[in-house]
């Protein structure tokens, strides 16, 4: 877990709080990163997950929206009302995780991690949660907006 | 500004992001707009349209042919070596910059942006293209 200090997961909070003002017109705030499983999360309706490799560790970013925060940052985002999570709108959690991840890989690259490309991977269903396949702990990154909350979750571990 | 009657197509490979790439253009003025869902479907519709298109707007990272891809084809055949071609992407690591303006590319876009960087940029393009200042 030696990535996951302030240095690490900084780039991917300023990322998410850049994105969404720029793009979905919505103020975010960072709450207090916890360890996944220490405190309850929101029901989860839809989640981007990436994929990150560099030569000195492996891991995943995952972003996770309620229903309703993602359907409002869609709505302010595209300009038009939403209601329901359809196959079209879905791949907006990925195009948010795609700008997200991209800012903060620059910052990450800039310290020497040499993290490649990825492709997001769309999750949606009625309160899904993620399980890291590794013993490697989880850091949740909560952020609130004025449609509720919504969590950045890393998993990375040592691939030395 | 470019004339409001000029043929857009606007590739991305997320329809959420097209959506909102063809939003900011007609609030730009734009009416005649194509999409296109990756590079290969995007180079069929260049190389068919009659009129040609006047402006390609373009994401980067799509499966497949990519946005660079895209535009190296593009840039290869004779018809479109000035075509106006915006890269559209969240990849801005100063190295893939340079890739892209070695291909040929008008003007780059970094995500996340506004109507108001989109608006700048492809004024940038038009004032580079006609000399105006």
């Amino acid at each position: 877990m030696a990535q996951l200090d302030v240095a690490f997961f900084k780039p991917f909070v300023e990322g998410a709080m850049n994105t969404l003002k720029t793009q979905c017109s919505i103020d975010v705030n960072i709450e207090k990163p916890f360890i996944k499983g220490q405190k309850p999360q929101p029901e989860f309706a839809i989640a981007g997950v990436i994929g990150i490799t560099s030569p000195s560790f492996n891991g995943t970013i995952t972003l996770c929206f309620p229903e309703k925060v993602f359907l409002g940052a869609m709505s302010r985002m595209l300009g038009e009302e939403f209601k329901e999570i359809t196959n079209d709108l879905q791949d907006g959690v990925a195009e948010l995780l795609n700008i997200i991840f991209g800012q903060a890989k620059i910052i990450l690259n800039q310290q020497g991690h040499s993290i490649q490309k990825a492709i997001p991977t769309v999750v949606r269903g009625q309160n899904i949660s993620t399980r890291s396949m590794t013993k490697a702990l989880v850091m949740v990154l909560p952020f609130k907006t004025d449609l509720g909350e919504f969590h950045i979750e890393i998993c990375s571990e040592s691939s030395m | 500004m470019f004339d409001p009657k000029t043929r857009v197509l606007v590739v991305d490979d997320m329809m959420t992001m097209r959506k909102l790439v063809i939003k900011n253009c007609k609030e730009l003025g734009f009416s005649d707009i194509t999409e296109a869902e990756d590079g290969a479907k995007a180079w069929e519709a260049v190389d068919k349209a009659s009129p040609p298109f006047g402006l390609i707007i373009s994401d980067w990272n799509m499966p497949n042919t990519t946005g660079l891809d895209f535009l190296k084809r593009v840039r290869a055949d004779s018809r479109f070596v000035k075509l106006p071609f915006v890269m559209v992407t969240a990849e801005a690591e100063q190295h893939q910059v340079v890739e892209a303006l070695k291909a040929g590319v008008s003007n780059y876009v970094v995500k996340p942006f506004t109507a108001q960087s989109l608006r700048e940029k492809i004024e940038a393009v038009h004032r580079k293209i006609t000399g105006a200042k």
